[in-house]
């Protein structure tokens, strides 16, 4: 039998969770450096929807594990199900999104199985034969390849962002979906959720921002800081800065970010006037993409900086902002 | 009224800012650090003295390491834990999230307690996944990324932390295991008299013998440890701000597609 | 609005009864603790009925872990150490014996060595050691004695009653930055102790207390500070050897500045590096207040004799600490009504060796035979613990210090003053050229701005901050972030400055605001307010500080109070 690869993609409330795209591009990108099929999986109440959305993109198969008992999610009925399925496919390796749920019940359903999870992982490498998983160790200072030591089914499951969604190939048609029932019995679930709701956050929780524009000295007064929150609006993004800004009290002590504040990798940040003492690097070094503003030429931000502008965050910015929402407002 | 027993494994990791180095198999880091209670684990020990507090009952903590983890069960006790247990020995370093469960539902197997707690994830793997583990190695039902913990009659009820600002209530029997999520409640201060009485509470040392045969081989190895190397070619914008604002952004809705 | 940090009144504390409290886990502090169990163990030994007990012997270390607030170059006299634990160097961390000293004169392309090492400044039977590791050695050793070291709190106030000081309180933890209690609030415990002895180290805050408090200065020579700014570097092997000691004068410094160099070689992590410890020390009596230490650390390491040292290196940690040069006419009475001080709090230290270390302990072990002396009379009134102050007057501490009580003095008028002096101290028995040399307060040496060259003179390259080429010379911030340090953010402020209208309105004049210069931690700076009259007002990054002292000895204004902050906090200085 061939080694099959099978992506178990997410669906919550009704919708695919659009993250699950991108585990879909790390599958496929593995299919294509190991030469293993590819397969996908949904797991719900009435999966099947969510299997058709899932067979338009370019793998062999699709299933729909179905049974009344997944809905709504809980660990104990994502694990049997899942067990059962996986069991009975013994695929070779199994990934998954590393999202709030697949944490919930990744480790869980690997250990029913007597396997393990190799899990928040950014990339991967195939080396003479060899696959091993890469993944940030000591909050991103050190970086660790990870194998497999013991037998299939692998499970791993990949960062948010470490893949790109939208690069998910097309399949040449519609993939065959298969319904897989699977049979949970009374008494395996123990966990009662409750409804979702959404609650105003008390603190920010700059982790979590895809977008992050963020203020350092140069933004010389109080008032000012509204330019840059106008861009971090215009870019659905989130306000940060460096620490003087904080002690200042310009701005409050959970939007600092840095050796004493917080650690952020998003997407996206952009320092504005921020001379990027180590103090402040420390802090936001991991963002996929940095673009820089600063008067100074010689600042250090510009040594970390992927786009690097010399000029007066002033006669910048405004400019910027309304490009931006221009572009949104286009698009 | 009974009486809530309540475990909390908690594990020693690197400061947060400590330099580390590699060490010389490029494996593993160098152990010549300084080291600190695991900060997520912290607040699950804070949550747990609040429970002992409103309920009655026994905190014990748990941990595995060297002899210098036996700090983070002092601090422990110093804080008001009742008893702790040290699973002892170099190699449980060595050991992933799989065998570390085992060794610790090895550790426990004469005990019941009624919650068992962990931190959401380490400082140091960040792979969130022993208190998990640890669950279905005990056969008890879990929830993760807790951010507040009630009693119910007919066991607990957790508030549990989903992405994008979203929460759930989720109603649980014990016993049962909690990941605890951080930042959930201002930490207490060791007192003078808190340090005192630590140092007469019950310590309870596990050899690596007493639970290795509970324990079978590891099930993923790291292969390598690194600096990421960080192949950064700083491309300068240039032109009138005008011209600025628009190259940017069509670097961001074409190359960075964040628009 | 600043809000500084003090005790929490009309609060109820904790009381806690104490034999003896040590306030300080550095070498004095731990010396004396070891010291005492000691004598205690020995007593209880031979007198089964009438057991000492060490359960309420307490050691305060405000660090969150022993020795992290330690810092030194460091070279260790075993003198003390063999007297205290014979045969330590089997197990105490020791790097490096010494093999090889060498004294350089630095010009700023060259050097000229001194053909024979200077007497006082060789080292043959000593050990290059890190401060940080050997008191963290020293540290197990207490515990295993059964003596309790609280690590994480500070003594924040000396209690009194009357003329004789009756305990400690600690710091109170969980107060915010407008000085409110937080919910988390744990108010510092009253050590009512019989023995409160003080070893917080140079410019100690509760010494500092007792002193104003008793005026105990009064027929003292005032204590006069140097400040040390240390790096430690990773080098590739073959530039220096372990135990491999140097120090150098002069070059970046003129002959008015006192100060000089300290290089010593350890062995590294593997064959293929050493670890090296690099320092340079100023006096902080110089004249110009533009000066800044840290700076003239990295104006140092660009001499081509450093540069090579240090090519290809890599620097791991940052640190700075005071030290006291005064020598013995600086040093206080250190014992009195329930109280006694040890080693740089004291001011016991070598400023000719530049060694304090091995007095420290000296000092620590002649105190705890005085506190078990105390302990089994069950007094601690000044007639008792005076025996310190004999016992330090009869023993080679005394001896010692004599030999070179004059040193520091001599150098007030410039090097080449100084070099007479000593040259006439050498061959007097420290007395040069009268039994008492004078001393001005190092602060009193500065100079006004307007006395001043606008542009500096030939001091022009200590002058101002360090811009770093972020390989071998480093910016503050940059080197600070190689410190460690951290402190819970949100608590008053622990440097109380008594008047910042001063700062705001005349300092800022008169001498530039020197803090921001010889703060080695970037903790003060002036931030543009276009209210204030000279467009600027004082404000403060308490939580970069490591705690030095610095500030309290050198501000012209003698307005600034270092008091210990939140327990826990500081500089982390592993290795150091």
């Amino acid at each position: 039998m061939l080694d099959t690869i099978l992506v178990v993609v997410e669906q919550r409330e009704g919708k695919l969770n659009r993250v699950s795209w991108e585990t879909i591009t790390a599958g496929q990108t593995i299919a294509a450096a190991t030469g293993w099929t590819l397969e996908a999986a949904v797991v719900g109440g009435s999966a099947a929807p969510f299997a058709a959305e899932v067979a338009a993109k370019k793998v062999a198969k699709v299933y729909a594990v179905e049974s009344p008992k997944l809905e709504p999610y809980t660990p104990d009925a994502f694990t049997v199900a899942l067990k059962q399925f996986l069991a009975a496919k013994q695929p070779k390796l199994v990934l998954m999104p590393h999202t709030y749920q697949v944490r919930d019940f990744a480790p869980k359903l690997a250990t029913a199985m007597g396997r393990t999870v190799i899990s928040d992982c950014i990339g991967f490498k195939h080396e003479n034969g060899k696959l091993v998983f890469t993944r940030q160790m000591f909050q991103g200072k050190l970086a660790a390849d990870v194998s497999f030591t013991s037998d299939a089914p692998w499970f791993a499951t990949f960062q948010n962002g470490s893949f790109r969604g939208d690069k998910a190939e097309a399949g040449a048609g519609a993939a065959p979906i298969e319904t897989v029932a699977v049979e949970i019995a009374d008494g395996v679930i123990r966990n009662k959720p409750q409804e979702v709701f959404k609650e105003a956050k008390q603190a920010v929780d700059l982790t979590q921002a895809e977008i992050i524009v963020a203020v350092g000295r140069g933004i010389k007064e109080q008032k000012n800081i509204e330019i840059a929150k106008q861009l971090a609006d215009a870019l659905g993004g989130d306000l940060a800065a460096s620490r003087p800004i904080c002690d200042s009290g310009w701005l409050p002590m959970d939007r600092q970010i840095g050796s004493s504040g917080q650690t952020v990798a998003p997407k996206l940040y952009l320092a504005l006037g921020i001379s990027g003492a180590i103090q402040h690097i420390v802090g936001m070094k991991g963002s996929k993409t940095i673009i820089a503003v600063n008067k100074d030429s010689e600042a250090p931000i510009f040594e970390i900086a992927d786009y690097a502008i010399v000029g007066n965050l002033f006669d910048i910015v405004p400019p910027l902002t309304e490009e931006v929402k221009k572009a949104k407002a286009g698009s | 009224m009974p009486v809530l027993k309540i475990l909390v494994c908690m594990k020693q990791v690197p400061q947060k800012d400590a330099p580390l180095k590699l060490n010389e198999s490029g494996t593993w880091i160098r152990e010549d650090v300084s080291y600190e209670v695991n900060e997520p684990d912290a607040y699950a020990l804070e949550e747990a003295l609040r429970q002992r507090e409103k309920h009655k009952g026994e905190v014990v903590v748990i941990t595995s390491g060297p002899a210098r983890a036996q700090q983070v069960l002092r601090e422990a006790l110093a804080k008001g834990a009742d008893r702790a247990i040290h699973l002892e020995d170099d190699k449980f370093v060595g050991l992933d999230a799989f065998n570390t469960a085992k060794a610790f539902a090895a550790a426990i197997k004469d005990e019941s307690f009624d919650l068992i707690f962990t931190g959401l994830q380490s400082d140091d793997y960040g792979y969130a996944q022993t208190g998990v583990i640890l669950g279905e190695l005990l056969g008890l039902p879990h929830a993760t990324i807790i951010m507040h913990i009630e009693k119910t009659d007919s066991g607990i009820r957790v508030k549990r932390e989903l992405e994008a600002g979203y929460f759930q209530f989720v109603d649980m029997p014990t016993p049962a295991v909690l990941t605890i999520q951080s930042g959930i409640n201002k930490l207490r201060y060791a007192t003078l008299i808190g340090i005192k009485q630590a140092k007469n509470k019950p310590l309870r040392k596990v050899a690596l013998a007493e639970v290795q045969s509970a324990l079978g081989d590891n099930l993923q190895k790291i292969e390598r440890l690194y600096v990421p190397q960080k192949t950064k070619k700083t491309e300068h914008i240039e032109g009138s701000a005008g011209e600025i604002a628009k190259k940017l952004v069509d670097k961001l809705r074409n190359e960075l597609r964040v628009l | 609005m600043l809000i500084f940090r003090k005790p929490l009144e009309g609060i109820e504390r904790p009381q806690m009864p104490a034999d003896v409290v040590i306030v300080g886990g550095g070498p004095a502090g731990m010396a004396c603790a070891l010291r005492l169990a000691q004598l205690i163990d020995a007593h209880n030994a031979a007198h089964p009925d009438s057991q000492l007990s060490k359960e309420n012997i307490y050691v305060l270390e405000k660090a969150r872990e022993v020795g992290q607030h330690c810092l030194s170059g460091a070279l260790l006299d075993p003198r003390s150490m063999n007297e205290l634990l014979p045969g330590f160097e089997k197990e105490a961390p020791l790097d490096a014996k010494v093999t090889k000293e060498a004294v350089y004169f630095f010009t700023e392309k060259s050097k000229f060595k001194f053909p024979i090492t200077p007497p006082f400044l060789r080292d043959h039977g000593n050990y290059v050691i890190s401060l940080n590791k050997f008191v963290k050695w020293m540290g197990s050793k207490v515990e295993e004695t059964g003596i309790t070291i609280f690590t994480g709190f500070a003594g924040s106030e000396l209690l009194f009653d009357g003329d004789r000081v009756t305990g400690v309180r600690t710091d109170d933890k969980g107060v915010d930055k407008e000085g409110h209690q937080k919910s988390n609030f744990e108010p510092g415990y009253d050590l009512q102790a019989k023995v409160v002895i003080l070893a917080e180290g140079p410019r100690g805050s509760l010494t500092k207390q007792l002193i104003t408090k008793f005026d105990l200065a009064k027929n003292a020579n005032p204590q006069t500070y140097g400040v040390g700014v240390k790096e430690l570097w990773e080098v590739p092997a073959g530039r220096i050897a372990a135990g491999e000691v140097i120090y150098t004068m002069g070059w970046p410094l003129t002959t008015k500045e006192y100060g000089g160099a300290w290089i010593y070689g350890s062995p590294g992590s593997g064959p293929k590096d050493n670890i090296v410890s690099l320092g340079f020390v100023t006096g902080l009596d110089y004249a110009d207040p533009r000066l800044d230490p840290q700076r003239v650390l990295q104006e140092f390491k660009k001499h081509p004799f450093v540069a090579k040292l240090l090519e290809g290196g890599k620097m791991i940690r940052y640190g700075a600490k005071s030290m006291p040069y005064g020598g013995w006419w600086a040093i206080p009475p250190v014992a009195g009504n329930g109280w006694m001080i040890l080693g740089d709090s004291a001011g016991f230290l070598n400023s000719a060796r530049l060694k304090g270390i091995h007095l420290a302990i000296k000092s620590g072990m002649l105190a705890a035979e005085t506190a078990f002396e105390a302990l089994t009379k069950d007094d601690s009134s000044a007639a008792t613990l005076g025996a310190f102050q004999k016992k330090v007057e009869s023993s080679w501490i005394k001896e010692e210090l004599w030999k070179v009580r004059n040193l520091h003095q001599g150098f007030e008028h410039g090097m080449f003053a100084g070099m007479f002096h000593t040259g006439l101290q050498m061959i007097t028995g420290g007395r040069g050229l009268r039994n008492r040399y004078r001393a001005k307060a190092g602060y009193e040496h500065m100079r006004k701005l307007t006395d001043l060259p606008a542009d500096g003179g030939p001091e022009a390259l200590l002058l101002g901050p360090a811009k770093g080429d972020g390989k071998l010379t480093f910016d503050k911030l940059t080197d600070l972030y190689h410190s460690g340090t951290k402190h819970e953010e949100d608590q008053p402020a622990h440097l109380v400055i008594h008047d910042t209208n001063i700062c705001n309105t005349k300092c800022v004049k008169e001498f530039g605001s020197p803090c921001q210069n010889f703060c080695p931690a970037n903790v003060y700076e002036m931030v543009e307010d276009a209210s204030q009259p000279n467009g600027k007002h004082i404000s403060l990054n308490p939580s970069n500080c490591v705690h030095c002292k610095t500030c309290d000895i050198a501000d012209p204004y003698q307005i600034i109070t270092w008091v210990p902050p939140e327990g826990g906090g500081g500089p982390n200085y592993d290795g150091m």
